[in-house]
């Protein structure tokens, strides 16, 4: 009986299960190939995935009040590129500045994004889809047909190659994950701000009765994400050394497919800071993980996309499963 | 039986030209002719025949719209069909240059589109508990995906022998043939919707799935039946696609899809289900290609149009909402 | 100290084109159960968020012990002391028991939320309410009951002075309302001055020492429960004397039509037998939850059952679908009107021949002029208080709404049973007579009729027969002569099912 409640407790959590899956992932990988699991790759894999995994967080809030944004890719290249040129033209000299003007532009371009979804009540998806065009053309905009490279960065790039935030052990990349990760935790389970978002998703008009000014939440998460997609948009800059208009096309998707498979429910309500990062987390090793043991690269995207429909389908099915034989339980 | 009170009910409609004008269709024909009145005051090169001209190269992401128009009235949402896009003119490129007669390459893009779509419809109709945003996102990789194994280490394929795709691309006087073919869905389209049971089917379920499903209407079939023409036509914009470009590569229909959802929201087609009207969406989907032919003549960057549609975009959904709270505001003063 | 807790006087809320409240008034004495009793539409609920601070009212005055309030919104109300507890429980299913019940009053410090001090305190309030679940339940798995004794818990923590409650026993059993009515005693006996909306006479019989009454958005009069007769007060409600509630019309019995035997759904239901003839009203009743609807549901192919047989007119049928089920003329008119009952947002034409569309099918097309004719026609038939037919079915009062899903069973020409779920559930008293005059009027037509209800009177006024269910299974079978509240009690709570498995089953479902 005792056992089968640890592991009736196990699958239940999505997080404990997940925690298995990556494990298992990984020793299947490192018995491939012993070089997997040594701290330099690990940490390549984390500084190479901070851009999902710190968004991640913004959408695990945005998933939370029942939302979406597929503009995110769109606000991390405005930010990126903005500070990418005005270091290229010499505008701008300090690291910390260029960070600070990507947050503030990205906050900014949040910000409008929450007033139209949370005044002008129009529904997430189109708005921020018209967003998405708007931001990513911006971002051609002010570059006008020109890019940042690495020479053109300074010292700007050197951020993601050294590790002062981290003591001088961990990279400055990984630390800034590690930050917000903690931040986030501590935001979503112990702050009044935090519940209320759950609150928003779990029956928005039940938070609105008691006292939960709804759409001021709405507009803070949007906000926020926008605030993540520009830092992401700083990282990014220095991880791969160049701000490019195209930069990160497409990103969203990744980030989406992170939260779900890291259990966050796409009708808003459910969710949680553990399994944003297990599930990119689990993504990460995936793509890494793969050419390791053979299988091609090209591979990777359609390997990726099969994981979410069958982690999708599977969470059907299991619940389905477990519906039946609690009526089957059932005294007639 | 009752009707003791002898009360009368009326079933005669109201006289609704005036209703018409004040619609969304009818805000959107005085936004097409000022379209464009605009263009051609801002490009002397404006005219109807080199309009014409241009327009292929916009006319295949049309064909997507109908069907997407669809799928938004019944609720739910296809990410997929860039994707759907993509692995059909790969395949049909493929299967060309094996030497495969045009008959049987334009088979075969129409039925990789289809099966795509039928994939797509039957999870959905099979988990009615899963929503169709995350399906479509992860067929979305997964079919994009299959393409770029198929395509390989290059990340494209070009036409060997373009002899049926360059017939298809002819024109009949002035007009391309593609175009006669994007009319004659639209009314095809228009008619279904508005006039025939499925139509009808399709925004009762929009409205209230439980309400359909309990009075008969079979809603997976209208749910797997209008996913797998989203396939299909996207099967069909592939085939013109390729006919214009003469090969595939791994970005081909690269957010198709969500252009073909701005249309359909531009032209007043809700993504909640149940609302909007086919015409709308077609006259939105003029309105979006001749803006973009008469900036793209005056050579503006072509992300500026992008910023431009989504601007236009924001505000369409925007605006009602926003008119909409002031006539409750007024009302109630 | 003035006489009244909170006094309302002038109250007027406008809607845009409709008066919710106009020119009400409203007395609450200290520690008094007061009662507040309406038709649907009468303005209780708008009323009621009036108190709260959901609405601001355009026109009048609120007084909270004689001093002059203006509550801006819900948050000025709750400190204020009032707290509400809703019609449809405002719960967040996702969140455990604790954080429902502290919702936006959270224990902090220093910004930071105390989980363990929150936890014992939500337990303290539970105990006091003699709840048996854990404070760190997610809400979504309890019973309507639970939940509501949660939100109860929630009223209290905000250490709530007045406190409403707005029709707390229409989705509990009997003796799930015995508690309730004890909770409500212990409220009183504490202090806490409550208001009361309810259909249930019963309700307000039990716990109200005053009943203040509304119709069409008016405030009509304020009686002394003990002074004011039953058909004095309904009078007041309904403005008019409804001379014969139940016009149950003598029918001469046909042969039958629908037989089902040994019907089973795992989990739902068990080895259900019953039939219907021709002509002949069935009742089907019992506790909320003991698989009436489901049986119903299984018969009309919403969902499948997996053991029995049916049979209609003495020939087995299997039905798959709904559509097999319109097809075959069983016609089920569901519980939840707003849900699988209409459309809202159509007119009423277009929801009324929505299960028929074929039949205006000419080569693919339909004829819409032919389909807005037969609507018409049938909604004058069942007597449908609209203008157009194409009017949206959210325009309509709960009788009204009815009424159309009855003109869309009728539409089905081959139609043979019709099953009634609650069909007055939600009703005022007044459509609630029309309702049961269609029934009649069905059943002289000769159309077998099953309606499946919770509502004594209304099953001992209208049936021939009556089948009692009890956790799954028929447990007795009545004739009309045999028929009383007692009895019909008795059959519904036998095999000792206690609140406890009631309860269990309504959360797993």
């Amino acid at each position: 009986m005792e056992k089968k409640s640890i592991w009736k407790r196990i699958t239940d959590s999505r997080e404990a299960s997940l925690v298995i899956v990556l494990i298992l992932l990984c020793a299947a990988v490192s018995i491939k190939n012993p070089a997997f699991l040594t701290l330099n790759n690990i940490a390549e894999i984390l500084k190479n995935n901070a851009v999902t995994m710190i968004l991640a967080l913004g959408m695990l809030c945005v998933l939370l009040i029942g939302g979406i944004d597929i503009s995110i890719a769109s606000t991390l290249a405005f930010a990126g590129m903005s500070v990418g040129l005005l270091f290229k033209f010499g505008y701008l000299e300090s690291t910390i500045l260029g960070f600070l003007l990507a947050l503030v532009i990205g906050a900014a371009c949040g910000l409008i994004i929450g007033l139209v979804i949370g005044k002008g009540k129009v529904t997430p998806i189109i708005a921020t889809m018209g967003f998405m065009y708007i931001y990513r053309g911006l971002a051609y905009v002010v570059g006008n047909s020109q890019w940042a490279g690495a020479d053109a960065l300074g010292n700007f790039k050197d951020f993601a190659l050294e590790s002062y935030l981290g003591f001088g052990v961990i990279n400055n990349v990984i630390m800034v994950t590690v930050i917000c990760y903690v931040i986030f935790f501590i935001i979503m389970k112990w702050t009044k701000f935090g519940r209320s978002i759950y609150a928003v998703g779990s029956n928005a008009e039940a938070a609105e009765i008691s006292g939960i000014h709804v759409a001021r939440v709405k507009i803070a998460v949007y906000t926020i994400m926008g605030l993540l997609s520009g830092l992401c948009g700083a990282l990014a800059t220095t991880v791969y050394a160049s701000a490019q208009p195209d930069m990160q096309t497409g990103k969203e998707m990744d980030v989406i497919a992170a939260c779900v498979i890291g259990g966050v429910s796409m009708s808003g309500g459910k969710g949680s800071v553990a399994g944003a990062l297990l599930g990119s987390l689990v993504l990460a090793v995936i793509a890494k993980a793969l050419p390791l043991v053979g299988i091609d690269s090209l591979a990777q995207n359609t390997v990726k996309g099969v994981l979410i429909v069958v982690v999708i389908i599977l969470n059907v099915i299991t619940k389905r499963v477990m519906d039946r034989r609690n009526l089957e339980g059932r005294e007639m | 039986m009752a009707g003791k009170s002898g009360r009368t009910i009326s079933a005669t409609p109201e006289k609704v030209w005036k209703k018409q004008i004040f619609s969304w269709e009818g805000i959107l024909v005085v936004i097409f002719l000022g379209v464009i009145i605009l263009c051609k005051i801002l490009s002397p090169n404006y005219t109807f025949a080199n309009v014409l001209r241009e327009m292929p190269k916009y006319l295949s992401e049309i064909f997507l719209l109908f069907p997407m128009a669809y799928i938004l009235m019944l609720g739910e949402i296809d990410i997929s069909v860039g994707s759907i896009v993509c692995l059909s003119a790969t395949a049909g490129c493929m299967v060309s240059n094996a030497g495969v007669p045009f008959g049987g390459v334009v088979l075969a893009i129409l039925l990789v589109g289809a099966v795509c779509g039928a994939v797509n419809g039957l999870i959905l109709t099979q988990f009615p508990e899963l929503p169709s945003m995350i399906v479509t996102l992860g067929t979305q990789i997964v079919f994009r995906g299959i393409a770029e194994i198929a395509l390989g280490s290059g990340g494209s394929v070009s036409l060997s022998n373009t002899e049926g795709f360059w017939m298809i691309a002819g024109k009949a006087g002035p007009f391309p043939y593609v175009f006669f073919l994007v009319i004659l869905s639209a009314v095809v389209f228009t008619v279904i919707s508005s006039k025939m049971k499925y139509g009808r089917s399709l925004y009762a379920i929009g409205s209230n799935r439980q309400t359909a499903f309990y009075s008969g209407i079979k809603v997976k079939k209208v749910i797997f039946t209008a996913y797998t023409v989203m396939g299909l036509f996207a099967g069909i914009a592939a085939l013109f696609l390729t006919s214009a470009l003469y090969g595939a590569n791994t970005t081909t229909g690269k957010g198709f899809e969500m252009d073909a959802i701005a249309m359909a929201v531009f032209g007043g087609i809700a993504t909640t289900g149940g609302k909007g009207r086919m015409a709308g969406g077609v006259i939105s989907a003029f309105v979006i290609v001749c803006l973009r032919i008469g900036l793209g003549q005056i050579n503006m960057n072509s992300q500026l149009i992008l910023v431009i549609i989504g601007i236009l975009l924001v505000c369409a959904v925007l605006l009602p909402n926003i008119t909409g709270s002031i006539k409750i505001r007024k009302k109630t003063n | 100290m003035s006489e009244y807790v909170l006094e309302l006087k002038g109250i007027t809320k406008i809607f845009p084109g409709v008066k919710a409240l106009n020119q009400v008034q409203f007395q609450l004495k200290p520690g008094e159960v007061h009662a507040l009793m309406g038709e649907n539409g009468a303005g209780k609920s708008t009323f009621i968020k009036v108190i709260t601070g959901v609405h601001r009212a355009e026109e009048g005055e609120m007084f909270l012990d004689g001093r002059r309030v203006d509550f801006k919104g819900p948050r000025d109300a709750q400190a204020a002391g009032i707290a509400a507890v809703y019609q449809h429980p405002t719960s967040y299913p996702d969140l455990t028991v604790t954080e429902n019940i502290f919702m936006n009053h959270e224990m902090k410090k220093h910004g930071i939320i105390q989980w363990k001090e929150m936890h014992q305190e939500a337990r303290k309030y539970l105990d006091q309410l003699d709840a048996d679940f854990k404070p760190t339940a997610e809400m979504g798995s309890l019973s309507v009951a639970q939940q509501q004794m949660v939100e109860i818990a929630k009223a209290i923590s905000t250490h709530a002075r007045i406190i409403i409650l707005d029709e707390p026993t229409a989705a509990l059993t009997a003796s799930e309302s015995e508690k309730l009515y004890r909770i409500v005693d212990k409220l009183r006996e504490e202090g806490v001055s409550i208001i009361f909306i309810s259909h249930r006479f019963e309700d307000m019989y039990r716990l109200a020492s005053r009943v203040t009454v509304f119709r069409d958005s008016q405030y009509i009069g304020t009686y002394e429960v003990d002074q004011i007769t039953n058909a004095e007060l309904i009078k007041q409600m309904v403005g008019r004397e409804i001379s014969d509630l139940y016009p149950k019309p003598r029918v001469k019995l046909g042969e039958e039509v629908l037989r089902i035997e040994k019907l089973s759904r795992t989990g739902y239901f068990k080895d259900v037998s019953l039939h219907v003839r021709a002509g002949e009203i069935v009742g089907l009743t019992g506790l909320v939850g003991a698989g009436r609807t489901e049986v119903m549901e299984a018969v009309c192919g919403i969902t499948r059952c997996s053991q029995g047989r049916i049979y209609l007119e003495g020939r087995e049928i299997h039905i798959k679908n709904p559509t097999d089920s319109r097809d075959a003329g069983i016609i089920l008119l569901p519980e939840d009107r707003q849900k699988t009952g209409l459309i809202l947002s159509w007119g009423l034409g277009r929801n009324v021949t929505l299960p028929i569309l074929n039949r205006f099918s000419h080569h693919g097309i339909l004829n819409e002029k032919e389909e807005r004719a037969l609507a018409k026609e049938l909604l004058e038939d069942v007597d449908t208080k609209a203008v157009t037919v194409f009017d949206p079915a959210s325009s309509l009062s709960g009788g009204n709404q009815q009424k159309v899903v009855v003109a869309k069973a009728l539409a089905q020409d081959n139609m043979k049973v019709v099953i009634l779920d609650e069909p007055t559930k939600g009703v005022d008293v007044g459509a609630k007579a029309e309702i049961y005059q269609i029934m009649g009027e069905l059943a002289q037509k000769g159309y077998a009729i099953i309606m499946i209800s919770s509502e004594m009177p209304e099953i001992i006024g209208m049936c021939d027969r009556v089948y009692v269910m009890c956790g799954g299974r028929v447990t007795g079978e009545l004739n009309r002569e045999e028929l009383s509240q007692e009895v019909i009690l008795e059959y519904a709570m036998e095999k000792g099912t206690d609140d406890k498995k009631n309860a269990k089953k309504e959360g797993a479902e």
